[in-house]
């Protein structure tokens, strides 16, 4: 069993507190046992020694009286009175007999020995204990311990013989060996021993111990008499003390240690089973209640880990309702907080709020989960002439056109994996498909379902739509890559109005190139003007009213060592994805403000429009770097006019908003670029501090196909123009298109029916020989 | 010991009235301890020597009762051969004993008065007792004089038809604590007077039993 580490500081704090407090009591116990013991050791041998005494003197009164009652007896008093020496013995030993004394003595008034059961012949022989007749003599009797001449010790007890007067002395001696000692030893509960004190030292007389334990007993270190000490014999511990018996005699009183200890060690030791099955059950106890406490929380870690991965959906322990039990409740209302809350954010995240259509950060994620071998295109639909009909119709028209159109894209009868709106009227597919047929099938159910006019407000409308499609992993390995292949499909279907168009008939370079093509442009940004691969084309733009030319729109150019001119749809579109924008625009900035400043000291009275892209318009230096340019070159900032597309607005539209207003503050021109592809309606551009607007080159194209585009694009040159735009017409390629324009107000042309752009030493030239023809 | 001192003073203050006469001589004497205490139960013999006349043959008859678990009187003289009585009076029996040298007998329990008397034909001192009752005893001092007296409680005693002549003086106590030495007198018809010493302890009645004792 692992235990934790609360689990195992509970059980400490508990276990630890206990073996602490049973300690101190076990402490405590066996101090006072042993002080208890010490005092009743005392005690027990006092009492003893006073029932030895008791037992002693009472001995003496029986031995007494039973030789009194013997004394008495007639015919032992007849017999002695008859002084025949046979006659006697046999009577005294008779008589001794009755009362177990074992040896038996007469002795005349006179203290002389009459007759003695030891002795054949006694008559004569002096009394062997003459002090205890002096004794007798004044109280009538007399008795003490005597040690006879075998060196046998006796309890001797002297009484008269009545006739009626005292007429003889018998003395009657009862042996005091290990038998008396140890019944004495058996009612006081004490050792007893009888020893003499004489001038050799002391000698053992009588002893209630065993051979064994009387080796090991050692008269020397007796405690003086009234004291007590302890002494060691054998195994055991001995508290001894002495009580004087008679004359040198003594009897030592030994009370065994163990005898007292013995309750106190058996206290003591069922102390301990108790206080080990205490701590055992306590041990148990708070392992239990540790685990109590600890088992949920880990259980509730546990669910906290698996919320943390992601998973809701299991259910949380079943507690008590105590604490944990409460915790693990607000635990769970957390969880459903943050599934909710997750939910909501997954759904901001992934889901078009518009149409209710996953949006672009899906569609990519959905992409990139695909297994990778499996087939699969992506097909990008644009609804056409979108943003005219936004700004004819209002934004809220175009908005629920856009849900229409979701609506029944989504409904399909081959349902593609999945179908998401990427931004504007711009939608995507994910298709299972492998061949170009198939996706051609597709495409073309796509564009039958928005064949069919669409009804909103009793306004009949009718749409159509432009789909390109990229096959993987033809055109790209990846949903970035064949989404921007699929754009190009698109706006090459668009331009060549075949309303679909395939990524590989769109001229993209296959990505290797394209991943030269990055070292090859940061090379040429190296090399910088002295190099001369980057350069900027100035194309013309055309007053309609006046005739005159007096802008041109700075464009990009780029002579690549090796392979001659490279396209501007080759290499622009790549370096706004790959962000190497910014390190080209400054560069453009800068040659077309420094252009502007040589016309301007040629005397030419010419603006120039420089792009911006969205990356561009994003980057906070922008306004400050713009600002010193053209103090540097000292150019009015009037002459300088940046083109932005609607989508770069629409990225970050706060942000943008707050540098075209530093911009504008400059006193810089600002111009809304392909107006028309996007959804941005003329309202929202209002608020911009806009200049100009530039017509899709789409709708200049569209003019003559039927009159409602026509009419289109007259209601937005008139809308512009009540808001206060200018409107530029950009792809002007027939006199018919230049002419209509000039017919309809709109403010500028350009376009190769006015001028291909051509170098800025060349403009010059063209200015002059343009102003040549119109003055002619 | 004092006696020894003191009678041959005394005896040279009685020589003068000493005088012979047929009626008979009286002598007092007065026992008393060294201390001048009168010893009552002391007996006085007096043996007449060589020269005084034959003794009377005189047998009285002795009686030493018992009443009250008691023996009366404590101390007899007797001449030898003399019979003595021990009739009982008391309810309970007795059982009279003496292991004495001069006489020894044994009356086992009786009531009233044993069929024969005890006859003490030698002299000497008898001790009696009775075996059921320790505490009784009785004294007899059988002699061969016919002269003889006990003291009384004042110490006294008086020896009356005495011969004139000379006598051994004889005193004995049982609780003496030395037999004294005999002394010689001389005696006349006038009636002598005698202060003798004998050293012996008093009687000390000694306890009965306590059911002897219950009055029932």
């Amino acid at each position: 069993m692992g235990l934790t580490s609360l689990q195992r500081r509970i059980v400490l704090v508990f276990v630890g507190l206990l073996v602490l407090v049973m300690g101190l009591v076990l402490t405590l116990v066996r101090e006072s046992s042993a002080r208890i013991v010490g005092s009743e050791g005392s005690n027990g041998l006092v009492v003893g020694a006073k029932v030895f005494q008791r037992l002693l003197d009472q001995n003496q009164r029986q031995l007494e009286t039973a030789a009194s009652v013997l004394s008495a007896d007639f015919a032992f008093r007849e017999a002695i009175a008859t002084q025949d020496q046979p006659t006697m013995r046999s009577v005294i030993r008779n008589h001794g007999q009755r009362i177990h004394a074992q040896v038996m003595m007469v002795a005349d008034t006179d203290g002389a020995l009459i007759a003695s059961s030891q002795r054949e012949t006694a008559a004569g022989a002096a009394f062997p204990f003459p002090d205890l007749l002096l004794e007798a003599e004044s109280s009538g009797r007399s008795a003490g311990f005597r040690q006879m001449r075998n060196g046998q010790l006796y309890q001797v007890v002297l009484v008269p013989i009545m006739a009626p007067r005292r007429i003889a002395w018998v003395a009657m001696a009862f042996r005091v060996d290990d038998g008396w000692a140890r019944d004495m030893a058996e009612v006081t509960g004490l050792a007893v021993h009888v020893v003499r004190f004489g001038a050799r030292g002391p000698v053992l007389l009588a002893s209630s111990f065993d051979a064994r334990q009387r080796a090991a007993l050692s008269l020397g270190g007796l405690p003086a008499a009234g004291r007590q000490a302890l002494l060691e014999a054998g195994d055991e511990t001995w508290r001894t003390m002495r009580l004087p018996l008679d004359g040198a005699m003594q009897a030592v009183l030994q009370l065994p240690v163990s005898t007292v200890e013995a309750p106190f060690s058996q206290l003591l030791q069922r102390l301990l089973w108790v206080v080990g099955i205490a701590i055992l059950v306590f041990a148990l106890g708070s392992i239990t209640l540790a685990r109590r406490i600890v088992k949920p929380l880990e259980e509730l870690s546990e669910a906290a880990h698996r919320i943390a991965q992601g998973d809701y959906g299991q259910a949380l322990p079943a507690l008590p309702q105590d604490e944990i039990g409460r915790l693990a409740t607000s635990f769970a209302h957390m969880r459903d907080g943050i599934a909710s809350r997750e939910e909501r954010i997954v759904r901001l995240a992934y889901v078009d709020g518009l149409t209710d259509l996953p949006n672009r950060t899906r569609f990519l994620e959905t992409f990139a989960r695909l297994p990778a071998g499996a087939s699969r295109a992506v097909a990008v639909l644009n609804i056409d002439r979108f943003a005219m009909i936004n700004n004819a119709l209002g934004y809220q028209v175009g908005d629920r056109l856009l849900r229409e159109v979701g609506e029944r894209i989504s409904t399909l009868e081959r349902a593609p994996l999945m179908v998401a709106r990427l931004w504007g009227d711009h939608f995507a597919f994910l298709l299972e498909i492998e061949t170009e047929d198939c996706a051609r099938g597709f495409a073309g159910a796509v564009l039958q379902q928005l064949h069919d006019p669409i009804t909103l407000d009793g306004q009949r409308l009718d749409i159509g739509g432009s789909i390109g499609i990229a096959l993987y992993p033809q055109d790209g390995l990846d949903a970035g890559t064949l989404l921007r292949r699929a754009e190009l499909a698109l706006a090459a279907a668009k331009r060549r109005r075949s309303g679909l168009a395939f990524a590989h008939e769109a001229g993209a370079e296959p990505a290797p190139e394209q991943l030269s093509l990055i070292g090859d442009m940061r090379a040429a940004m190296a090399n910088g003007a002295h190099g001369g691969e980057f350069m900027l084309a100035y194309q013309p733009k055309l007053d309609l009213k006046s005739g005159r030319v007096n802008a041109a729109e700075a464009l990009l150019r780029w002579r690549r060592p090796g392979s001659g001119m490279v396209p501007p749809g080759s290499f622009i579109p790549f370096a706004e994805q790959t962000g190497f924008i910014r390190e080209i625009t400054p560069w453009v900035l800068d040659a077309a403000i420094r252009q502007l400043a040589q016309w301007q000291a040629q005397g030419l009275d010419i603006a120039v429009s420089a792009n911006l892209s969205t990356l561009d318009l994003l980057d906070p230096e922008l306004p400050r770097r713009v600002k010193a340019l053209l103090e540097f070159h000292r150019v009015p900032p009037a002459r300088l006019c940046l083109e932005i597309t609607e989508s770069a607005l629409m990225d970050e539209p706060a942000l943008a908003l707050s540098h075209l207003n530093a911009l504008a503050a400059l006193g810089v021109k600002l111009s809304i670029d392909d107006y028309g592809v996007g959804q941005a309606s003329l309202a929202y551009l209002k608020s911009l501090p806009v200049n100009e607007l530039k017509l899709d080159r789409s709708f200049i194209t569209a003019i003559a196909d039927s009159p409602r585009n026509a009419a289109i694009v007259k209601s937005t040159i008139m809308l512009s123009h009540a808001l206060g735009l200018s409107v530029v017409a950009e792809g002007i390629e027939t006199a018919e298109e230049l002419d209509w324009l000039r017919a309809n107000g709109c403010d500028v042309g350009q376009g190769y029916r006015i001028s291909k752009p051509i170098m800025a030493a060349e403009l010059a030239d063209w200015l002059a020989c343009n102003d040549a023809i119109r003055s002619e | 010991m004092f006696l020894r001192a003191s009678l041959p003073a005394l005896l040279a203050v009685l020589g003068l009235p000493l005088a012979s006469g047929a009626a008979g001589a009286i002598l007092d004497a007065r026992v008393a301890t060294p201390a001048g205490k009168p010893v009552p139960d002391a007996v006085v013999v007096l043996e007449p020597l060589a020269g005084t006349g034959p003794a009377a043959k005189n047998r009285p008859h002795a009686v030493i009762e018992q009443r009250g678990a008691e023996f009366s009187p404590w101390v007899t003289v007797v001449q030898a051969g003399t019979a003595v009585d021990f009739p009982n009076n008391d309810t309970v029996r007795h059982h009279v004993y003496s292991f004495s040298q001069p006489k020894r007998f044994e009356i086992k329990l009786y009531a009233g008065k044993p069929g024969q008397p005890i006859t003490f034909d030698k002299p000497g001192e008898v001790a009696i007792g009775c075996n059921i009752h320790d505490w009784m005893e009785a004294y007899v001092l059988v002699v061969e004089s016919p002269y003889f007296g006990k003291t009384g409680p004042d110490g006294q005693v008086r020896i009356a038809n005495l011969p004139a002549g000379r006598y051994r003086l004889q005193l004995w106590h049982p609780l003496q604590k030395a037999q004294a030495a005999a002394g010689e007198i001389e005696l006349a018809a006038a009636p002598a007077k005698l202060n003798l010493v004998l050293d012996a302890r008093a009687r000390e009645p000694r306890p009965h039993t306590a059911a002897d004792q219950d009055s029932y």
